[in-house]
């Protein structure tokens, strides 16, 4: 009978701890845990300034009133960052076709700013047709990099030498609400997450 | 009469025949249902059509597993001494499985067969939820924990009487210069080399299980399609196949009471039961390590290899069985001893078109015909639940009696006719090209379907009587 | 002469910390042979027949239950990826890993019966299949400091764990235990 209760006791506080752990069985990775937490608490984002492919200067979040889509890539990938870019250009020409091109603004970010200089970022913006309207590419200062990284949770590494010494990064798109909280991360090919989590912070 | 050193746990195996025979019928009639169906004889909906396919899949696979491991432990019973709790504790925690398998198929709606085939229980068009198929799922892992559960007690059992693996699989006879008479009986060895061949089994049905699982509730952990299909394959076909292993005893220890002499462990039967695990183990692994698209060979041969490793076992069992029939001068015949031999039979014949199917150039035209069920209702339906049958009639056998009665007689006869009648339907369906597990038959295909819906009519009015005449007996039993 | 166990524990401890950095840099190492050696010594701190009368722990089910969970916990990719972050659940897992893996298992096996012992040794095999065949096949990085790449050895990493562990459980049973055997008993004569 005490062994019984003693198992019992151990075995309802580990189910406890467990479903604590994993916020109740929704997030068993980091990258999960990351999307649960935004979607229940929605952060403020500082602002971070930004300089475009055109070379001008830009907030993020940008203008009030302006809901924005980011995500960060960096322009010498060879893969994921690529595709990442052709799912942005799909995703702006789904915002214009919603009609709510003039109330977001979608940026691509660069986390290597040593190396992508304005010119790569025009050519990335050219190889996937963003023209600066809608959608932008941009980058950060090399001294905001770390804080903006830590704002959005993003995770860089340095990936294996054989992959062309590139990055591995948790790949997404983060939904920033006009009053600048961060509301929704979804995967770049999620389309139709991505519009309702905007439709949503816009409404 | 037999004298052996220990007690079978004779209580427990009774009451789980009589249970396992009823859910037979119960089953049988789920078939029957089916194969109405499929000659539009009566309509019912689909989804309840796949729902009565997967509980009719599930709930006979787990049967035939039931009495196979039932006979097993009953007759490794005489020879070592097993728990007693361990039984009870299987049979508690089997028929949980079964509650939560038939809750997630008849309340949840899970229909996605009893292969429970990566994606489809996660993807069920609606049909039913993830929390169903996990359900399914759930079921089948207490199943196999049940199972392992007493494989590990026969193991461990079996093991510490004769030494090792190896001293109770007779390897000293089989390879080396061992003598048939030190040699441990038929019995043992088939049951050290069953548990074997289940437990790896099991181990790999559990890992497929449980990654299912985890992506049922978190669907960003994809599991490798093809190797799953791989994985589940190698387990279903190792536990059908384990459950005639191990019915089968029940063959070696009831057959000498009517023969007159016992089963003996020879070389060729010591090896033949060594091939039966030795060459899963030998040609399976390399599949578990590979993560490329695997051609088309690797799959069938594969899927086949797991019946071709019994084929060596089933010619040894099938050859001893007719030099021992005619030698013996005082064998007679009632309905055990029939039911047994006719299981030999239905398991030897009903492998012959698995061998025919495993061609490559015949599977490329009757795979996913019935003639896939034709082979597999011939070894279970005339050759694992005969056996079961036979097993059952003998549990309860009046020793004052010798031979068939009238309704036996009538029992067995309708049994065999409509088995085969039966079975017969699904080959020539088979090899028409008619596809397996379709709800709907155009009217071309109706003749098979409606002679074979006859026949299992008579199937199950035979099994109706012998399950019958068993509770009778047992009645009868405990009140001589 | 031997060293006292708990001499091997610090130092073992001492090695887990002391060479943390490389250690976690991989996902291999610090799965596969970090946590293991962490969970290890606190199997050397627990003296034998520590808890061998208590009530409390009869069968041995509660300490090994202790164990599942804090094992569970550290399973999970996301406790993984706070290690790397967080010097409090770094903190954490040098402190779990010895006091709630370690030392309950080896209370809690010393009193399981033999047929928990070979369920658990069966169970431990399937599970890690099913974490080599997540990690393998995972087309999603599992946790974000480490490399697909890594997941990917760490998948084949369990693998060969569980086939290896799969040898050693299985094989000694194929050797003879010549004191254990009885003479075999004959087939039964039928009378
Ligand atoms: C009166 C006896 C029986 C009848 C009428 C019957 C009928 C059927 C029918 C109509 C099907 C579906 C065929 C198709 O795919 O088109 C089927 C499938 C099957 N039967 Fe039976 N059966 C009987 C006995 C048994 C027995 C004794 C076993 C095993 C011990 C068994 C195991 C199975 C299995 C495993 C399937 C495959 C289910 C699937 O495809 O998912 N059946 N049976
Ligand atoms: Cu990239």
């Amino acid at each position: 009978m005490k062994a019984f209760l003693a198992s019992l006791a151990v075995l309802i506080a580990g189910s406890v701890l467990f479903f604590k752990a994993t916020d109740g069985l929704q997030a068993l990775t980091a990258e999960g845990a990351r999307r649960l937490a935004v979607q229940r608490e929605a952060p403020m984002v500082s602002s971070f300034m930004l300089e475009t492919m055109k070379g001008s200067a830009e907030p993020l979040p940008g203008a009030p009133g302006k809901a924005v889509m980011v995500e960060f890539i960096y322009t010498t990938c060879p893969t994921i960052c690529q595709s990442a870019g052709g799912d942005m250009a799909r995703l702006r020409d789904l915002v214009i076709a919603e009609g709510l091109g003039d109330r977001v603004r979608l940026f691509s970010v660069s986390f290597d700013p040593d190396v992508d200089d304005v010119s790569h970022l025009a050519r990335y913006g050219e190889l996937h047709h963003a023209d600066g309207e809608v959608w932008t590419i941009a980058r950060p200062t090399v001294n905001d990099l770390p804080a903006l990284l830590k704002a959005f949770g993003v995770v860089v590494i340095k990936g294996d030498p054989d992959t062309f010494g590139g990055y591995e990064h948790n790949t997404a798109i983060h939904v920033i609400s006009p009053t600048g909280q961060l509301s929704s991360i979804v995967d770049t090919d999620d389309f139709d997450g991505a519009l309702e989590a905007l439709k949503r912070t816009l409404s | 009469m037999i004298k052996a050193k220990h007690q079978p746990q004779e209580a427990a195996v009774k009451f789980t025949m009589l249970l396992a025979g009823v859910v037979l019928l119960l089953m049988m009639v789920f078939g029957f249902i089916m194969r109405a169906a499929q000659g539009g004889m009566i309509e019912i909906d689909q989804a309840l059509f796949y729902q009565i396919m997967t509980a009719h899949g599930a709930g006979m696979v787990g049967t035939a597993g039931l009495t196979g491991i039932s006979i097993l432990w009953y007759f490794t019973g005489r020879y070592v001494p097993l728990l007693a709790g361990v039984f009870w504790t299987f049979l508690g925690l089997f028929l949980t499985g079964v509650v939560l398998i038939l809750g997630s198929i008849f309340i949840g709606g899970y229909a996605g067969a009893w292969t429970f085939l990566f994606p489809l229980p996660a993807m069920s068009g609606g049909f039913w939820s993830n929390e169903a198929a996990a359900t399914f799922l759930l079921g089948y892992i207490f199943i196999g924990v049940a199972f392992l559960l007493l494989h590990l007690e026969i193991a461990r059992k079996l093991i510490a009487a004769y030494g090792s693996i190896g001293g109770a699989l007779a390897w000293p006879l089989a390879f080396g210069n061992g003598r048939a008479e030190n040699a441990p009986p038929p019995t043992v060895v088939a049951a050290m080399a069953s548990t074997l061949f289940n437990v790896m089994g099991i181990v790999v049905g559990a890992t497929v299980l449980v990654s299912s699982l985890v992506n049922l509730m978190i669907p960003d952990f994809a599991v490798n399609a093809l190797l799953a299909k791989n994985m589940i394959f190698f387990f279903g076909h190792v536990f059908i196949n384990a459950s005639i292993y191990m019915a089968v005893i029940a063959v070696y220890e009831i057959l000498p009471e009517y023969l007159g002499k016992p089963w003996k462990t020879t070389r060729p039967f010591a090896i033949a039961w060594t091939m039966v695990f030795l060459f899963v183990l030998a040609v399976y692994p390399h599949h578990l390590l590979q993560d490329v698209a695997m051609p088309a060979w690797a799959l069938i041969m594969g899927q086949v290899v797991s019946y071709l490793s019994g084929i060596p076992l089933l010619a040894v069992t099938a050859f001893s069985l007719l030099v021992y029939l005619r030698q013996s001068r005082v064998m007679y015949w009632d309905l055990a001893s029939a039911l047994l031999v006719l299981g030999v039979a239905g398991w030897s014949i009903g492998s012959a078109p698995a061998i025919i199917d495993g061609m490559i150039a015949v599977n490329k035209v009757m795979h996913n015909t019935q003639w896939v069920p034709g082979h597999f209702h011939i070894y279970l339906l005339l050759g694992e639940v005969a056996i079961t049958f036979g097993f059952m009639a003998w549990l309860v056998k009046d020793p004052r009696e010798k031979g068939l009665n009238i309704l036996d007689l009538a029992g067995f006869a309708v049994y065999l006719l409509g088995g085969v009648g039966f079975t017969l339907m699904f080959l020539i369906s088979g090899a028409l090209s008619v596809p397996r597990r379709w709800a709907v038959h155009v009217p071309e295909w109706f003749l098979q379907d409606r002679l074979a819906t006859g026949f299992a009519l008579l199937v199950i009015l035979g099994a109706l009587l012998f399950v019958v005449s068993y509770a009778q007996g047992l009645r009868k039993k405990r009140t001589r | 002469m031997k060293p006292p166990s708990y001499l091997v524990a610090i130092l073992v401890v001492g090695f887990c910390f002391a060479l943390r950095i490389p250690l976690e840099a991989d996902p291999v190492s610090h799965i596969l042979v970090q946590l293991p050696l962490l969970a290890w010594s606190g199997v050397l701190i627990t003296p034998n027949g520590t808890g061998r009368r208590s009530e409390w722990n009869r069968g041995g089910v509660a300490t090994l239950l202790v164990a599942f969970f804090t094992i569970i916990f550290w399973m999970l990719p996301r406790s993984i990826d706070a290690v790397l972050s967080s010097p409090t659940m770094e903190l954490a897992k040098f402190i779990t890993l010895p006091f709630g893996v370690g030392a309950p298992l080896a209370i809690g096996w010393a009193r399981a019966h033999p047929l928990l012992r070979g369920i658990i040794k069966a169970e431990v095999v399937s599970m890690l299949g099913v974490l080599a065949f997540l990690y393998i096949h995972a087309p999603v990085r599992i946790c974000n400091a480490y490399l697909v790449s890594d997941q990917h050895r760490l998948g084949y990493g369990f693998l060969f764990l569980a086939l290896g562990l799969s040898v050693f459980w299985i094989a000694p049973l194929f050797i003879v235990h010549t004191k254990r055997a009885v003479m075999p008993t004959k087939t039964p004569a039928t009378a």
